[in-house]
């Protein structure tokens, strides 16, 4: 279809023109739904709230907005490729491209990074006894960020200039001279702007983790998630500043003539080296929360602590480590020769060995429990078998030679998939089900949740399993259709069905979530019968927590006190409290920025330096206006 | 019933092997990467059926049942010598991969001024968005289609006009990239006489799906006919 406006005709496919119409129509319930129920305040709250928790809530909440998008384009992709020789709908070459490219992007950067750093922005606080992050501002001008890159990111394609340079955004291809006009640059501006934020809300977590601590909350006390949260954070630090300069050396070449990946001088593979030194590293920001979450998880709901302790924190530290010495891996065919790569190939291997010690402890942790098959506990057993299968083929992968096989084929798809939905995505929901009690004050349908488990495991195998073959019966990855003669047919069939299976789990969950807020009963602080100091505190978690302030004497404390029969002892001078507050410029930060990045995506170079002068202003209004700072000087 | 969908998994694997490409390979450079992903993949099942065994296990001995209702599990805090038994058996493991992994990879890494003097079937590999050129001794070139003899070592050398693709027959050996600023190098040894599906296994744009060719081992004296034509 095309269409007239400003004097110029925009071509507007059908499923664009799909989105719009089913944005529009959503957009106008969602607008009926909160004028009706007089939820226009409790916006207005949110919108400037600095609170950990709500904020928690908001990335939450857009993360898994994003993630039925990213999964929708999943569905799409698997319809397209159900047969050989197909053409569903529109998704062949250009569209085919575009969709997995958002699908990759979107799942990795607005949906699996925004859900981990909800939960982290729920829980870390509660565990350690904190009654808010360090720097709740930051906090909030974090989540804004990656509020508007998100927006920004999907926006493209409401204008129809999704990017199609895959996820890893490969150069030379991602440069002006093949892909000119701007679907690039949103790629290039959507995920700057929130990563910068999340580079924010790691350094908030760093210092909330070392300062913020409850007395007696010694580093050895604290709980795995926690740990988790303390090493990713580090790990963001790293890899979130390699990808910020990746991103802007490729702003760089493509708005300014500069030539770092082309030419006589530079060269493409130098962004393969950024970006992979960060892509590496981001697949343990990904996984170690996760990790966190399962080891809080098992001895919850084991009613038996985690076995060795020490060993799955310095585990954790370890992968966190290595996981900068390994990057290389992905290149194992763009002749770096023999001596790299058997480098990376041994390093890679070593990785395997903490990875498995944390296995086998998980496992232990279970051995003479008392297991309780409750929804999260459901997602943390799968976890495990699902997991290693996905950490084999990785071992498998790190094999240089036998690598230039796999490289680019759809067992890399199944490898890729069986790690991170194993490990992010099931930590993802059995985190959501863990702590949603704390986050509204109910607690999820326990049967739906099994529902959505089962269903969920069953099509998550039946959709990355076959994949591995196809790969190996020579399916690269990133193809829009194979021949009929290949031995394919049958293997991306069952993939399909699989991905609507999944399809229909996801939708349990999101009944779940509705049934639940519309029965609406609510559960006390300890739901779980918890081990950690997050449910010591009322569900919802109050906005002023820890009051009065417990202390902690031991690992998991609240289960030891329970078990002892005694109350915690209270503290009676705690730390003060980071100071909460309300705040406009946090949103408008965002706002600015995104002003900024659709400029330059369109050389409107004057609302670019409005755009620039915003920040700056809004930043000195802040420095003026800042109540901590003003309040030490009356003191002082 | 979850067991049984995941016991069948190797034995699903098992039996397509027989027919999967890469794991039939027609070349001895297809057929030393096969082995290395059996070698791998054996000792991984080693590491799956040690960790399924013991979660099934642990599961369904110590699930909660209403006679346990009020059973308190003692606490362990660890083990140090089961600890360090999952640390050093992995690390021995390993090991015992890595030796032919180190082995292969340089045996299958070519040199470029060793290779010059060799006995090796050169053939150039020039690649642009969505079509393949090879240009064999002698100046004879053809697009889409790859003749090569058998029981020869090919020695391809590849360089791309525009982005990075990457060359691939998967029943003949790996992939390699071929880059738009260097020639990079690779060696196919003792193809066997058959035809093949070739592929662009980097993803280069919009018609990267379709940037296939076929590769057409053939023998000595078809390849000098062929070459002369
Ligand atoms: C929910 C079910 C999912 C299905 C059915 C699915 C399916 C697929 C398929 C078939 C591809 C390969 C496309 C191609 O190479 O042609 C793909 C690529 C990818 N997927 Fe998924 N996926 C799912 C979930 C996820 C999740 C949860 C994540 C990460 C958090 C993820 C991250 C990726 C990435 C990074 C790529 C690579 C994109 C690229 O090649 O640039 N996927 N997915
Ligand atoms: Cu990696
Ligand atoms: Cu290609």
């Amino acid at each position: 279809m095309q269409i007239s406006m400003f004097n110029q005709t925009f071509e507007l496919p059908s499923d664009v023109l799909a989105a719009w119409i089913f944005t529009i129509i959503a957009g106008g319930f969602v607008l009926l739904y909160v004028i009706k129920k007089k939820k226009l305040p409790l916006i207005w709250d949110y919108i400037r709230t600095t609170n950990h928790r709500k904020i928690g809530t908001l990335y939450i909440l857009f993360g898994v907005v994003y993630f039925l998008r990213a999964g929708l384009d999943a569905v799409f992709i698997r319809l397209q490729l159900a047969f050989p020789d197909q053409s569903f709908w529109v998704f062949q070459q250009e569209k085919y491209n575009e969709v997995f490219t958002t699908h990759g992007t979107i799942m990795i950067f607005f949906s699996a990074m925004p859900i981990l750093l909800g939960l982290m922005n729920v829980a870390v606080p509660l565990q350690i006894g904190a009654r808010d992050l360090a720097f709740p501002f930051l906090n909030a001008v974090g989540f804004w960020l990656f509020f508007f890159g998100a927006l920004f990111f999907n926006l493209a394609f409401f204008v129809n200039q999704a990017p199609s340079i895959g996820w890893t955004g490969y150069a030379p291809y991602s440069l002006n001279e093949y892909t000119p006009g701007v679907s690039t640059d949103y790629y290039v501006f959507g995920i700057q702007l929130s990563g910068l934020g999340t580079i924010f809300t790691a350094l908030n977590l760093i210092v909330t983790i070392f300062r913020h601590r409850a007395p007696g909350m010694k580093l050895t006390r604290m709980p795995l998630f926690t740990w988790a949260s303390l090493i990713t954070s580090y790990l963001i630090l790293i890899a979130f500043s390699v990808l910020a300069v990746a991103l802007y050396l490729l702003m760089f070449d493509r708005l300014f003539g500069t030539a770092f990946f082309s030419g006589s001088e530079g060269d493409p593979v130098y962004w393969q080296h950024l970006f992979w030194i960060f892509g590496h590293p981001e697949v343990y920001i990904l996984a170690l929360p996760a990790f966190g979450i399962f080891s809080d998880i098992i001895p919850t709901f084991s009613s038996k602590r985690i076995f060795g302790y020490p060993t799955m924190v310095v585990s954790l530290a370890l992968i966190g480590f290595l996981g900068f010495t390994v990057w290389a891996h992905h290149m194992f065919t763009v002749g770096l020769g023999p001596m790299a790569n058997t480098f990376f190939a041994l390093t890679t291997m070593t990785i395997a060995v903490p990875t498995g010690i944390k296995v086998f402890n998980w496992l232990f942790t279970i051995r003479g429990g008392l297991l309780r098959m409750t929804a999260p506990m459901l997602f943390a057993l799968g976890f495990i078998p699902s997991f290693v299968m996905g950490g084999v083929t990785g071992v498998m992968l790190s094999v240089s030679a036998a690598d230039f096989q796999f490289h680019d084929s759809h067992f890399v798809v199944a490898h890729f998939h069986y790690v991170i939905i194993a490990s992010t995505i099931f930590g993802i929901f059995g985190g959501i089900y863990y702590w949603y009690p704390k986050i509204t004050g109910y607690r999820l349908n326990e049967k739906l949740g099994k529902w959505h488990f089962w269903l969920f495991l069953i099509g998550f195998h039946l959709t990355f399993l076959p994949m591995h073959i196809s790969g190996l019966q020579g399916m690269p990855r990133r193809v829009y259709t194979y021949g009929a003669d290949e031995g394919l047919t049958g293997l991306n069939f069952t993939s399909t069905i699989g991905a609507f299976v999944m399809g229909a789990a996801v939708s349990i969950f999101l009944w779940n979530i509705v049934i639940t807020h519309r029965r609406g009963v609510t559960v006390g602080a300890d739901p779980w019968n918890g081990r950690t100091l997050e449910w010591t505190v009322d569900s919802p978690s109050p906005e002023h927590s820890f009051d009065p302030m417990p202390v902690v004497d031991q690992m998991d404390p609240f289960w030891y006190a329970k078990q002892e029969k005694r109350q915690l002892a209270i503290c009676a001078n705690p730390r003060p409290a980071p100071p909460d507050e309300q705040s406009m410029i946090p949103i408008s930060m965002g706002l600015s920025l995104f002003v900024l990045a659709a400029a330059l995506t369109y050389s409107l170079y004057w609302l670019a330096i409005a755009g620039g002068v915003g920040i700056f202003v809004l930043m000195a209004i802040r420095s003026w206006t800042d109540r901590t700072i003003i309040e030490e000087e009356e003191e002082a | 019933m979850v067991l049984k969908r995941f016991t069948l998994v190797p034995v699903l694997l098992m039996l397509a092997g027989c027919n999967i490409t890469v794991l039939n390979p027609k070349s001895a450079t297809g057929k030393d990467q096969a082995f290395l992903i059996w070698f791998s993949f054996g000792l991984m099942l080693i590491v799956l059926l040690v960790v399924f065994f013991l979660f099934f296990r642990f599961v369904a001995t110590y699930r909660y049942t209403d006679k346990k209702a009020n059973f308190i599990p003692e606490d362990v805090h660890g083990n140090k010598w089961l600890e360090l038994t999952w640390t050093i058996l992995p690390i021995l493991l390993l090991i015992v991969l890595a030796v032919p992994t180190v082995a292969i990879t340089y045996n299958q890494s070519p040199i470029s001024e060793v290779l010059k003097k060799d006995e090796a079937v050169q053939i150039e590999v020039e690649a642009q968005q969505y079509q393949w050129t090879f240009t064999h001794e002698g100046g004879k070139t053809s697009n889409q289609a790859l003749v090569i003899p058998e029981g020869k070592t090919i020695r391809l050398q590849l360089k791309s006009k525009d982005v990075i693709h990457s060359f691939w027959v998967p029943a003949l050996g790996g992939k390699v990239d071929v880059m738009p600023h260097k020639d990079l190098y690779y060696e196919i040894k003792n193809p066997e006489v058959g035809t093949y599906h070739g592929k662009c296994a980097e993803y280069c744009g919009l018609e990267h799906a379709k940037m296939i060719f076929t590769a057409k081992v053939v023998t000595e004296e078809a390849y000098e006919q062929y070459v002369k034509e």
